[in-house]
């Protein structure tokens, strides 16, 4: 089997999410081809072709997390070899995402966090119910480049805005990027809180945040 | 059926597992397997199917599932089970008739059938986003539809300058408000003793539910007190807090549920079959007599393309045939107020539940999202719709639904945004202003023309 075979059945075992398959492979392949071209040429394609199948609605929640489960798996094994051999990865940016205080709906947020990951950012998913200063607090310690906030519910919106409010409170809000979804989120409510970034869709999201780092990096 | 102290006990000593254990360990593999055991399939030509195999088929999948998933409670991180022997005999004896409100404006409402004769129940109302200022008057609004049966009034989301956020005083404040508000309209409307069957909007939580059923305030227990679960199949303490007491209290308790086409549970097959397995949640946990339901679909964020249409119908019918009891179903429409496309959504949808044996509710405009968006005149067309439209079939329904998708799928990533209450409504009499009524009046003729009716 050559490299280019297995790149392609790297691609092809993320997009169907079969784990089995996808960490066998990765065990005969790592001595033999470099961990970060697996990764690159053969996985992260994957995760591009089902994030985009995820997008256009041809497949759905599970198919995305069996392919980031999979992907999970394989980066056991690939890790250790890439810090090893001091490869690192292409990295868009550091994203901290939660839902905000009081509020408990976590499918868009866990989505959004998804296909961040696959698109190449590192993320940090610090769950739902979480105030302000926990979205800061995270932030701070990983050097985020986005927060991005979710909020499912009229009565938990007003949490979105405590987190700019928070971020101006303490002279960091040109520090972050600030991205606000959820089901009653909308452009205007963003404009008014004056979020950087919405995405109506969970799928929205990873355009919007691409573009907002290329406008923060670029600036 | 078992008790809810058992139910509470459950609780504390159900299988322990992680939410994202349940999820990709428990739920995904169930829906998935019952969906393939039981042959489940959607067909985009039949997004109204006239299937009452199929119908059976998805009861007894959603029987299946319930007993394989439960019910995860998050914050005991357990699981609350029910064998499908417990799940048949609540089924068996949940209420199949629910009485709302008081004197004579007191109501029954019954279980229906698909293709049923019956007169569907008339729901009005939209718990969405509203401003103090117009609140009374648009419950004194749905207080006046006399065809309206039961009511949701809004969610008021400030108390004076202040965000009623959830959890808070202001929620506290904005659901006592609210509820103060909406029965000085009822009394308005001539209408005192109407039920107002959802308050839920704007205090979601515990403490906002105990708070606002003060009598004080002109709550009653034969009004309706939801109780909503978070996708998928998930309920916390405060939750249960709110069964709790509404069950000490006596008082009719509803249960809410959202499924999420896309997420959890996967396809249109696998979302028909969990939002029939909530009934069961519903009757059990919640401890529920009646029943409302919003599937939506992830993608396009409304429940009126045919995937949709097929969620809402299939698990209907399934739900009518096999359950019997008091329910109905809300639609999120993608085209915003005051547009003909929200009238061909809105009617594509309650031709789906109508025919499919259930109750019918206002189809929220411009998917529910922004202030002020819903107006009394969806209310009247659904009601003259339910009223219109009495013994229509499913299989005349479905070749209907098809016409009007032909008119609205399009559109439907690009609706038009409308014009909200302010932009077309006279305020002081709270009627629609002229160019709204010629749209309507266009509309009803053209519906008609599909031999849709309205009375």
């Amino acid at each position: 089997m050559d490299v280019k075979d297995i790149f392609a059945i790297l691609t092809k075992a993320i997009v169907e999410g079969d784990s089995e398959q996808l960490v066998g492979l990765v065990k005969q392949a790592i001595d033999k081809v470099d961990p970060l071209e697996m990764v690159e040429k053969g996985m992260a394609p994957g995760m591009t072709e089902i994030g985009s199948k995820f997008g256009e609605g041809q497949v759905y929640l599970p198919e995305l997390l069996m392919a980031a489960e999979a992907w999970e798996e394989a980066m056991k094994i690939i890790k250790p070899r890439l810090i090893e051999t001091g490869a690192s990865m292409k990295k868009q940016g550091t994203v901290v995402i939660g839902t905000v205080q009081t509020d408990i709906h976590e499918i868009g947020k866990n989505i959004l966090a998804n296909l961040l990951t696959t698109a190449g950012f590192d993320v940090h998913d610090i769950g739902c119910d979480a105030p302000a200063t926990k979205f800061l607090n995270k932030a701070e310690e990983v050097q985020a480049d986005i927060i991005a906030a979710s909020a499912i519910m009229s009565t938990t919106v007003p949490y979105q805005k405590d987190i700019i409010d928070l971020l101006e409170s303490k002279g960091l809000r040109d520090k972050y990027v600030v991205m606000v979804g959820g089901g009653v989120v909308s452009q205007d409510w963003a404009d008014k809180i004056g979020a950087d970034g919405y995405g109506e869709l969970a799928s929205d999201g990873v355009q919007v945040a691409k573009k907002l780092i290329s406008q923060k990096k670029g600036a | 059926m078992i008790s809810f102290l058992e139910v509470l006990q459950r609780a504390t000593t159900g299988p322990m597992m992680s939410a994202k254990e349940y999820d990709m360990k428990v739920f995904i593999p169930a829906v998935r397997e019952v969906v393939k055991k039981y042959k489940i399939e959607f067909d985009p030509k039949d997004p109204c199917p006239h299937d009452d195999d199929l119908a059976d088929r998805i009861y007894q999948a959603g029987v299946e599932l319930y007993s394989k998933v439960g019910t995860y409670c998050t914050d005991t991180e357990r699981i609350i089970h029910f064998t499908v022997e417990e799940i048949e005999q609540a089924v068996d004896e949940c209420p199949k008739v629910v009485y709302f409100g008081e004197g004579p404006d007191r109501i029954e409402w019954h279980g229906r059938m698909p293709d049923d004769n019956k007169l569907p129940h008339c729901h009005v109302g939209s718990g969405t986003n509203t401003t103090e200022d117009v609140a009374l008057k648009m419950v004194e609004a749905y207080g006046r539809i006399t065809k309206a049966k039961t009511t949701s009034i809004p969610s008021l989301t400030t108390v004076g300058t202040l965000s009623g956020s959830l959890g808070s005083p202001m929620e506290v404040l904005a659901g006592i408000n609210m509820m103060r508000i909406a029965r000085e309209g009822l009394r308005r409307a001539g209408r005192p003793g109407m039920a107002i069957i959802d308050l839920h909007p704007s205090c979601a939580s515990g403490i906002g539910t105990i708070a606002s059923s003060n009598p004080e305030f002109g709550a009653r227990k034969s009004d309706g007190w939801i109780v909503a679960p978070h996708a998928e199949l998930k309920i916390n303490y405060d939750s249960l807090n709110q069964v709790a007491y509404l069950t000490s209290w006596g008082a009719n308790i509803g249960q809410e549920a959202g499924p999420i086409m896309g997420g959890y549970a996967g396809g249109p097959e696998g979302t028909a079959v969990v939002t029939l397995a909530y009934a069961f949640h519903g009757i059990l946990v919640v401890r529920a007599t009646y029943h409302l339901t919003y599937p939506i679909q992830m993608l396009n964020v409304c429940s009126t393309t045919p995937e949709m249409i097929y969620v809402i119908s299939t698990s209907s019918q399934a739900f009518a045939r096999n359950i019997r009891a008091p329910y109905y179903a809300l639609g999120y429409a993608s085209a915003g107020p005051a547009t003909k496309q929200y009238f061909y959504e809105a009617a594509a949808y309650l031709l789906a539940i109508q025919s499919s044996g259930i109750g019918i509710e206002d189809v929220h405009p411009n998917k529910a999202v922004g202030t002020n968006q819903a107006l009394p005149i969806d209310s009247e067309f659904t009601c003259a719709f339910g009223h219109g439209n009495v013994g229509i079939t499913r299989k005349e329904a479905n070749s209907i639904i098809k016409k009007l998708m032909e008119k609205y799928m399009p559109n439907i990533k690009s609706a038009p945004k409308g014009r909200d209450l302010y932009q077309c409504y006279d305020l002081e009499t709270m009627k629609p202003d002229d160019e709204l009524l010629k749209l309507y009046d266009e509309v009803i003729k053209e519906l008609n023309g599909y031999g849709i009716n309205f009375k």
